[in-house]
């Protein structure tokens, strides 16, 4: 079992690769990368933190970019062309094919969100020799690694989301709308519940809507939480049992979509 | 000995908004095939012939009814250790190459890299692709993407072939060779099930044709009881026997079940 969903993996990477969107994604995340440094020549002040807010911001768009196309272009793709017949004509369960999909799919962001990192890493090392030392004193690279892999992490929950709605939909274009949409109100629910929490009487909100976004926030990843740019940017340690908690969040809320994806992909025809 | 047996298959399929229409796509179908036998599936659009085939490699689950390959349910996923599957349009990953996706198709078989290496170049060898076996597969013509995924079928030699429409769109040339491997594979003992809407292919190659008519599996019968019925030497407009004979079926809806 463990083989094949290994063989699956490997097969989404391989074909992943080859995929001309993928050089896109990293050649012009490395561009904005570079030209972070020169960018940040037009500011007067916060100098690291303008190379810092450029690079991770592309780092995190150059990740969040394989869940919106190269994961549906995989999964949803594979249903759409009946590429899936080549894999489960063989003695392959589901749940194999799921999981191998998904572990490919992590391979390839990790690829990409690591290749990121070092091309951020990279842009600080080359600014230190434009820029004079004191505008380095915040830096933190460990903050910067933490920030990515946290960033990763965030990207990982969204590939299981997209494997779920890969594995309900019957088209890559609604897979997509909901993937984005999944996106758009992970980024938003912490805001909403933060207004709840502080609004008084004078901005009461009715209780309805209320139980609607605790609901919500339940059930839809908090992606929002993944976000550590600002920490990184400012040199900024960030909270170990905060990345602990994180960590257990992802892996607990992947683990729930797979299982939820395993069960209703099996259910389906493939007609 | 039946190596496929499938036993009052029912199936339906929902469409329209909400899903409320129902269509039936195969009714109470009942048929065995047995080991090395070389069976064809005939019928016109919308038969029902390739929901067979995708019910017997696990795609579909059927409302009613039970299929076994050698004893195991089809929908068990060790059922396709035997199984060999050819699909109506032939689709693999288009920036892999054949031995790529030989290599894959052999290590999900659960054979490792040395093992499949001989066997990989043997296959291409047959489908007549070992000179393109690492060219990707976006760069071949509707005939090589053929032979390719049959090819990636035909590994690590499967007890049972499945191939639904083999020869649609090939050129003569790209028919008789698809044909020449499937004779090739019965010859080595391989269990052959096919669907076609090219009638002379099946009446050359079959041993038995099974023809399907609304979902429905009309009658099976042998190449030699169609000659029997319908001798060619009596055959107006240019029509085959087993042409005669399947427009008499579907017409007359004879039944021998």
């Amino acid at each position: 079992m463990k083989s094949s969903i290994i063989q699956i993996a490997l097969i989404t990477y391989k074909e992943g690769l080859r995929h001309r969107i993928l050089y896109g994604v990293i050649s012009a995340a490395l561009l904005l990368i570079i030209a972070s440094i020169l960018l940040s020549g037009l500011f007067m002040r916060d100098l690291l933190k303008v190379i810092l807010d450029i690079c991770q911001s592309a780092t995190s768009v150059g990740g969040l970019l394989i869940p919106f196309f190269l994961a549906i272009n995989l999964l949803a793709g594979d249903i759409e062309n009946k590429t899936i017949f080549a894999i489960l004509a063989k003695p392959v369960s589901r749940q194999q094919y799921i999981l191998g999909k998904f572990t490919g799919l992590t391979l390839l962001t990790g690829m990409v969100m690591f290749i990121l990192t070092c091309a951020t890493l990279l842009s600080i090392y080359g600014a230190t020799f434009i820029y004079p030392q004191a505008v380095f004193s915040s830096l933190s690279i460990q903050s910067i690694v933490f920030s990515s892999v946290m960033a990763f992490l965030g990207v990982t929950v969204l590939n299981s989301t997209v494997i779920l709605w890969c594995s309900v939909t019957t088209s890559s274009f609604l897979a997509t709308l909901l993937t984005l949409s999944t996106y758009m109100i992970g980024q938003s629910t912490e805001n909403l519940v933060r207004f709840l929490n502080v609004s008084g009487e004078e901005a009461a909100v009715s209780p309805m809507v209320q139980k609607i976004v605790h609901g919500v926030m339940y059930i839809f990843p908090n992606l929002s939480a993944f976000d550590f740019k600002q920490l990184a940017a400012h040199g900024l340690a960030i909270p170990m049992q905060e990345m602990v908690f994180l960590l257990f969040y992802s892996i607990s809320y992947s683990v729930i979509m797979l299982m939820l994806s395993m069960y209703l992909f099996n259910k389906r025809d493939l007609s | 000995m039946n190596i496929i047996s499938c036993n009052n298959i029912s199936k339906s399929y929902q469409s329209g908004f909400l899903e409320r229409d129902r269509s039936l796509a195969l009714r109470k179908v009942s048929f065995h095939i047995k080991e090395r036998e070389l069976f064809g599936f005939v019928g016109p659009n919308g038969a029902g012939k390739s929901t067979i085939l995708k019910i017997l490699m696990g795609f579909i689950r059927p409302d009613t009814g039970t299929t076994h390959i050698h004893e195991t349910l089809a929908s068990n996923p060790e059922s396709r250790h035997l199984l060999g599957y050819l699909p109506e349009r032939p689709s693999l990953y288009p920036h892999l190459s054949p031995r790529e996706h030989l290599l894959f198709g052999a290590k999900l078989h659960g054979m490792t890299k040395d093992d499949a290496s001989n066997h990989i170049n043997d296959v291409l060898k047959v489908v007549d692709l070992l000179d393109s076996a690492d060219t990707p597969i976006k760069k071949f013509s509707k005939g090589m993407a053929q032979r390719a995924a049959l090819a990636y079928a035909l590994l690590p030699t499967p007890k049972i072939l499945i191939l639904d429409e083999p020869m649609s769109g090939l050129d003569p040339i790209g028919r008789q060779i698809v044909i020449d491997i499937i004779l090739e594979a019965h010859s080595r003992g391989c269990t052959i099930l096919f669907c076609s809407h090219i009638l002379n292919d099946v009446e050359r190659i079959c041993d038995r044709i099974g023809i399907m008519n609304k979902g429905e599996l009309i009658t099976t019968t042998t190449p030699a009881a169609v000659l029997d019925q319908f001798p060619p030497e009596k055959q107006r407009g240019g029509k085959t026997p087993l042409e005669s004979f399947f427009l008499h079926t579907i017409e007359e809806g004879c039944c021998e079940k």
